[in-house]
């Protein structure tokens, strides 16, 4: 070989090796001494397999053989991923594209190889970074469910306490009476009455707070949007009447189902209400907040709408983004997370202004059609 | 002066709570009457009212603080025992400040709760009592003439009558007439009750 073609060979970035018809190396440049680990002069002369793992080590030989046979070829032109074998026994995955030099007889090969590894980590770096974004967005979403509960605990302690207070002094004042020489039956069965009313009232508070803390695996069934809606209502009512705002519930007469996790659209929901309810602090504000439902042929849809300040012109557009916030003490994460959850479910939640004055937040799901739930 | 009998007033939002309060209430048979919010109750209370509040402190609107501060306002001396929920020591801490008599943590024990509305309406009785001696003693203080006044104020501060005929320019005997007028009229059996009474009328003008 002239030392030009040589120094041709040498300054390649890719590794270039020349076989004959049996396979032996008879060129192998710098890039490939850089790639394999080899010294050129370890490898000429040997089978060119001898760079290839298991199974293409063994049958290398017949690739050729074959070739040469029938001129039919496999890569030749063509090019393909290939997996390589480093001195080290290590691998790594490279393009080959192989070409037939002729002027020989038999003809020889040559092979150029394009280390990929560098590729292949950055690919793999952009799916585990993929991968890590899921996860930090469903573990937000856990937080931010946390921190609504932590916000919520209070009220719904507070909640709790009320039954369980009644029915401590129903009970006790039962008690006080019936040891009377002639109790008020009447008065009695009254008690008796209330301390069940009230226990099932502690019941269903803890019902409700338990089925949210869970975090649970996403659960699609066919749902009654106002049935969800009655739910949630159950929730946010003492937040409403400790924040001294009205809850007015206007729930179209009928709906046809839609496919969800009722949980997590309560979660949207109590995000927009939560949201409302804040909008109406203002002192001029009618304190009302109205949830509303109604539906298209093909959608349902749900709205929260307040008569507060409204939404300022200049954050509108980043309304929905994470970490936007307008509230001293907000996360900005309420409604970004509501509107993935809505979008999950194949809907869409956005803002509208209200009339005459404040915010409507609407999200629309696909309708169910011709299944009843 | 009209007397109700005393009577416990319960202001709570929560039915339940509000009925439950009430049942008791009555089952030992104190008379209750029941207010939905702060608002309702300050419009129906007449401060003359004997009895006792027993008041939540967590209400949407007017809160039982915002309640507790507009009878302090007011000048109503009515003994609040407050009820409050798990979080909320703080409030109650704050309540104690201001003049509340009593709180009570939800839920309680109803001898707890009737215990201190006992002492509250005893509370509330001895201070009216006492309220109701000094505007006696203020309705006797003005049948008195100026040179009575002069003469009673003299006289409670120790001097001899022969020292207050000198500092009043008048012969002692007359000092001695103003003085039986004065012990007559203020229902003074000794010189010591009246300086009481005296005392007594003064510090109420400075404390109301």
């Amino acid at each position: 070989m002239n030392g030009e073609l040589q120094a041709l060979l040498d300054a390649c970035i890719d590794a270039v090796i020349i076989i004959d018809h049996r396979g032996c190396i008879i060129t192998f440049n710098r890039a490939a001494v850089r790639m394999f680990g080899y010294e050129a002069a370890q490898v000429i002369g040997q089978n060119v397999s001898m760079l290839m793992p298991a199974p293409d080590r063994d049958q290398h030989d017949q690739y050729v053989a074959r070739y040469l046979q029938s001129g039919t070829a496999r890569v030749i032109g063509t090019g393909r991923e290939v997996t390589a074998l480093r001195s080290d026994g290590s691998r790594f995955p490279a393009s080959l594209a192989i070409g037939r030099i002729d002027g020989h007889s038999p003809p020889h090969f040559v092979g150029f190889l394009h280390d990929l590894s560098g590729r292949r980590a950055q690919e793999a770096q952009r799916v585990s970074a993929e991968l890590a974004v899921r996860e930090a967005r469903e573990r937000l979403t856990h937080v931010a469910r946390l921190s609504t509960m932590g916000e919520m605990t209070t009220g719904l302690a507070h909640e709790i306490n009320q039954p369980l207070t009644a029915i401590t002094m129903y009970a006790q004042a039962a008690e006080r009476m019936a040891m009377q020489p002639s109790p008020d039956l009447g008065d009695l069965v009254e008690a008796l009455r209330q301390i069940s009313a009230q226990a099932l009232r502690a019941g269903e508070i803890i019902r409700r707070l338990r089925d949210m803390v869970r975090n649970r695996q996403v659960r699609e069934e066919l749902l009654d949007l106002n049935a969800v809606v009655r739910e949630l209502a159950v929730l946010v009512e003492s937040d409403a009447r400790n924040n001294n705002v009205q809850l007015k519930i206007d729930l179209a007469a009928t709906l046809p189902p839609v496919l969800g996790d009722s949980i997590q659209l309560q979660q949207v929901m109590l995000n927009l209400v939560r949201n409302a309810i804040d909008a109406v602090q203002s002192p001029a504000c009618e304190r009302l907040v109205t949830l509303r439902t109604s539906h298209t042929g093909t959608a349902v849809e749900m709205s929260v709408s307040d008569l507060g300040p409204g939404i300022d012109p200049a954050i509108r557009d980043r309304l929905f983004e994470a970490f936007a916030t307008t509230k001293p003490t907000g996360t900005g994460l309420g409604l970004a997370i509501s509107r993935s959850i809505v979008e999950a479910h194949g809907g869409r939640l956005n803002w509208r202004a209200n009339q005459p004055c404040g915010s409507c937040f609407v999200f629309t799901l696909p309708a169910v059609n011709g299944v009843s739930t | 002066m009209k007397s109700h009998p005393p009577s416990v007033y319960i202001v709570d939002d929560d039915e339940a709570v509000r009925g439950s309060l009430r049942f008791l209430i009555r089952s030992v048979g104190l008379p209750a009457q029941v207010y939905t919010s702060a608002q309702e109750f300050l419009a129906a209370y007449d401060r003359r009212d004997p009895g006792c509040l027993l008041l939540d402190v967590r209400m949407p609107g007017m809160s039982g603080l915002d309640l507790q501060q507009e009878l302090n306002r007011r000048g109503a001396t009515i003994p609040v025992v407050f009820i409050t929920g798990h979080g909320d020591v703080p409030m109650a801490v704050e309540a104690m400040q201001q003049g509340a008599f009593d709180f009570l943590q939800k839920p309680f024990r109803d001898q707890d709760l009737l215990d201190r509305v006992q002492r509250a309406l005893a509370r509330d009785a001895e201070s009216r009592a006492r309220l109701a001696a000094r505007a006696e003693i203020r309705t006797r203080l003005a049948t008195l003439t100026p040179r009575e006044k002069e003469v009673m104020e003299l006289i409670t501060r120790g001097k001899a009558n022969k020292v207050v005929g000198a500092e009043l320019g008048v012969s002692q005997r007359t000092v001695e007439i103003h003085r039986a007028h004065v012990m007559e009229k203020m229902h003074a059996s000794s010189l010591a009750e009246l300086v009481r009474m005296v005392l007594d009328s003064e510090e109420s003008k400075q404390n109301p």
